[in-house]
């Protein structure tokens, strides 16, 4: 896949300067409707794991700036704003966890998809299981250490998962077996993160 | 001016306020007395069979509340976007007459006519926008309007309404502590380099690298005396906590080099000021049983307790006790003091909630109390001092109260306005959605599509299919809210996906496009995939009004329809007298030498006389004739004017 066939037109089609970006031109603030754009040619990033949050948050205001509809209040381009500061704010959510960014960029170099592979890390499950007994026990008894021993314990193990999500990524596209090692890696931490949400 | 206007204006529970920016900064606009506020209360007094109600907004309605207790209409901004359920608990404190309307919504009757709560506030929008008017001497078509963070779908859409009804494009809705910290950040920027004492703020704070470049200029903000304080480019995170008349909100807030990020907002759209005076009412009300047997029911009396209430919550915010005492009729009166140790007992569970409401705002923003640089407090249940330190004791810093509460949301409200006119191009005010959005899924549960705390603009798409072969219609149901099942949380609308074109079950396939835009309203439209065609969509809102009940109120003002043409007759004509009164004074000191002295008199005269009838008299025929009369008596003079001009363009020979 090669990002850089989708960047930028050269010029801006109305008043002909040089385009800095592929969502709107800087000098007469024309926007360009960009469906076809995955979420890290909007950024103008390789579609790679590892990504600068600096430069992501420099980018997504430089670029907000550029299409919000605040910005574009009284034009006639302003459902277009609308629809782009959308897919702007989902690039920029997508890309800021790095869950979703690794789940985006699995989706991108062919999966598999959640939907189609529901495999989890061996031990996982059962992990997940007995945690979720022993906090309910510590809530229900009122157990203050237990409590925070078991939190403790869920995020060492998210924690852990998240590691190992980082590695895998980082090797993509590599081959169906990375792929699907990936696969079941996300698939398992999303135990550890509806736990971490309830404690 | 080729550029339109655009006001901002807080419409809150029990005040409301206009400002707007010009070259000398953001301002509210003040009546003669110098008072930016506009009570948010109208009465209605019920005129001859047949003709239209007299209508009274803001001081005088409040003042005229207790003997017109059944006809005056106050805090209706926690009856917008709700239903009967919603406000069962504030039925007994209210002295008017609330009755359920069609959809779930909710109507005040008075005198046998019904209102909807969109119609009330679009009077006291009516008058702030003439207010504006009459400030700017032109017409104001385009606002701002601030709302709770909290406020959900329903209640956006129904304060868009209003704004419409008063003749008001509603060009954007600002959350208002989203408003509170524009106007707070602003102030920021505004003022590079100067540094002062301001309680809560630290002092060593670097002011090098500060953009040196000023977005707009101090705003007007009269408790400050402009002490602003200048802070590190590097940004800051700050949580605004507004407790209003009806409302609470609280979020939090980076700033940053003219970004304002908002991060994470929650709230309660019914906790504030009504509910402390309410807490005092029920512990009068109870008393009042015990000690004489009596159930206060009347409308005068509850009116009477209620404003006994709010002026005792106010000076226990400055006295440690205040004396309460109620007449009861028949020589009976009810007397006590109240501490404010007992008030504070009183309100301590609400405030609590509002603390409950705080520890949620930071750990979605994955923040703890040391990360914050600031609490700015808005609202004016700020001042109690209970609020305060209970605020302060939890995020560890004294608050930062420098900023007027009553007037931060309006002001934010009118440099919004000014984003949206392209003059802060810089700027950049991103904000979230406070709810979860979803549909209900089979079994009844809630299917989250977009959770709270999102940024918008911000979408979500969702596949739907039949489950019948030839089923031609599919139906559906989005819900706001956190919770896990449908029935908890709030349903805005059934949906209907009409037109299917009639296929074996599951053959059909329709993406439904939910998008929730920069004032954080939802919009849904459909496509059928195998055609690429837009789906027919209809929505059956579950609150709110019809696009038909929208037409009537905007069409038929509650007051006389007069009263609008009246105010713009107003205007221009003003505008006309000192047009012509300025030409002919200009006319004067380049030809009156020409005139007779005595004629040169008369005309000075008339100038004056014309300005001050101008300013007082109420009767617009009476000005427009007096305007008519000026024209001939100084036709003389224009004749002259023309003449010399014309001498000294072209020079006889």
């Amino acid at each position: 896949m090669d990002s850089s066939t989708k960047t930028a037109p050269a010029k801006c089609r109305a008043c002909h300067r040089p385009m800095g970006s592929p969502l709107f031109c800087d000098h007469c603030h024309s926007l360009y409707p960009s469906e076809g754009l995955n979420h890290f040619e909007l950024f103008g990033f390789p579609p790679a794991f590892d990504i600068d949050p600096a430069a992501l948050r420099q980018k997504y205001l430089q670029l907000s700036r550029g299409v919000h509809p605040d910005h574009h209040a009284a034009s006639p381009e302003s459902t277009d704003s609308l629809r782009l500061s959308a897919q702007l704010n989902e690039a920029h959510r997508v890309l800021l966890d790095p869950v979703l960014r690794a789940e985006y960029l699995l989706e991108l170099f062919g999966g598999p998809a959640a939907s189609a592979d529901k495999g989890t890390l061996e031990g996982v499950l059962a992990t997940a299981l007995q945690l979720r007994e022993d906090v309910c026990d510590a809530q229900a008894t009122g157990d203050r250490p237990a409590l925070d021993r078991c939190a403790a314990r869920v995020r060492q193990l998210h924690e852990e998962l998240l590691a190992g999500i980082g590695e895998l990524a980082r090797q993509l596209p590599g081959d169906p077996q990375v792929r699907r090692r990936l696969r079941a890696t996300l698939n398992s931490i999303k135990y550890y993160q509806k736990l971490l949400g309830e404690l | 001016m080729t550029e339109e206007t655009i006001i901002g204006i807080d419409l809150g529970t029990t005040f409301s306020l206009v400002a707007h920016v010009d070259e000398a900064g953001a301002h509210v606009i003040r009546d003669e007395r110098g008072d930016g506020r506009v009570p948010s209360v109208i009465g209605i007094t019920p005129a001859a069979a047949g003709a239209r109600p007299q209508v009274t907004i803001g001081w005088p309605a409040r003042e005229h509340a207790i003997e017109n207790a059944r006809t005056t209409v106050y805090s209706v901004k926690r009856l917008i976007g709700k239903g009967w359920e919603d406000i069962r608990r504030d039925l007994p404190f209210l002295a008017y007459a609330v009755t359920p309307g069609p959809r779930d919504t909710l109507q005040v009757e008075i005198d046998g006519r019904r209102y909807t709560p969109e119609e009330v506030s679009a009077t006291i929008l009516r008058a702030l926008r003439e207010r504006a008017e009459q400030h700017l001497g032109r017409p104001v078509h385009k606002a701002v309007l601030t709302v709770p963070a909290y406020f959900d779908d329903a209640q956006r859409q129904a304060t868009r309404t209003a704004g419409a009804a008063a003749g008001l494009e509603v060009v954007r809705i600002v959350n208002e502590p989203t408003a509170a910290a524009l106007a707070y950040g602003i102030g920021l920027r505004a003022r590079p380099g100067r540094a002062g004492p301001v309680a809560g703020v630290p002092q060593d704070r670097p002011e090098a690298g500060l953009p040196g470049r000023v977005a707009l200029p101090t705003p007007t903000c009269p408790t400050t005396g402009g002490q602003f304080q200048a802070q590190t480019a590097s940004g800051e995170t700050v949580a605004v906590f507004d407790l209003g008349g009806g409302t609470f909100d609280v979020s939090i807030l980076r700033l940053e080099d003219g970004v304002f990020q908002v991060l994470s907002t929650t709230g309660d759209t019914h906790l504030g000021g009504d509910d402390f005076d309410h807490a005092l009412i029920q512990l009068v009300t109870d008393e009042v049983r015990d000690q004489f047997g009596v159930s206060i029911s009347a409308p005068a009396t509850k009116q009477a307790l209620r404003s006994m209430a709010e002026s005792v919550k106010i000076r226990l915010s400055e006295q440690h006790t205040a004396e309460i005492e109620l007449d009861l009729g028949r020589e009976r009166v009810y007397r006590r003091t109240i501490t404010r140790g007992e008030f504070e007992q009183l309100i301590g569970p609400l405030v609590e909630r509002t603390l409950g409401s705080c520890e949620q705002a930071l750990r979605d923003a994955r923040l703890t109390p040391a990360d914050l640089a600031q609490v700015i407090l808005v609202g004016g249940s700020t001042r109690i001092p209970l609020v305060r330190r209970r605020v302060g004791e939890f995020f560890g810093r004294p608050p930062y109260t420098a900023l007027n509460p009553d007037e931060v949301v309006a002001i934010g409200a009118a440099i919004q306005a000014a984003i949206l006119s392209g003059r802060q191009p810089d700027m950049l005010l991103l904000d979230v959605t406070p709810l979860s959005l979803g549909i209900e899924t089979m079994g009844g549960a809630m299917g989250k599509l977009i959770v709270r705390n999102t940024t918008i603009p911000c979408r979500a798409t969702e596949k739907f299919t039949t489950f019948v072969d030839g089923q031609t219609a599919i139906k559906f149901n989005v819900l706001q809210g956190e919770r896990e099942l449908a029935a908890d949380c709030r349903s805005l609308a059934e949906f209907i996906l009409d037109g299917v074109p009639p296929m074996p079950a599951g053959m059909p396939k329709i993406e439904v496009e939910f998008l929730i835009d920069a004032n954080g309203i939802l919009n849904v439209s459909a496509k059928e995939l195998r055609s690429g065609k837009q789906a027919g969509i209809q929505i059956i809102p579950n609150h709110g009004l019809t696009r038909a009940e929208v037409q009537r109120i905007t069409r038929e003002s509650i007051e006389f329809a007069q009263a609008d043409i009246d105010a713009h007759r107003r205007i221009d004509l003003r505008n006309q007298v000192e047009f012509d009164a300025h030409k002919t004074e200009q006319m004067l000191a380049k030809v009156g030498h020409l005139l007779e002295p005595a004629e040169r008199e008369r005309i000075e005269r008339d100038i004056a006389a014309l300005r001050k009838l101008a300013q007082e008299t109420e009767d617009l025929d009476e000005l427009h004739r007096a305007l008519t009369a000026f024209g001939h008596g100084t036709l003389h003079l224009a004749e002259l004017g023309i003449r010399e001009a014309l001498v000294q363009r072209d020079p006889a020979p």
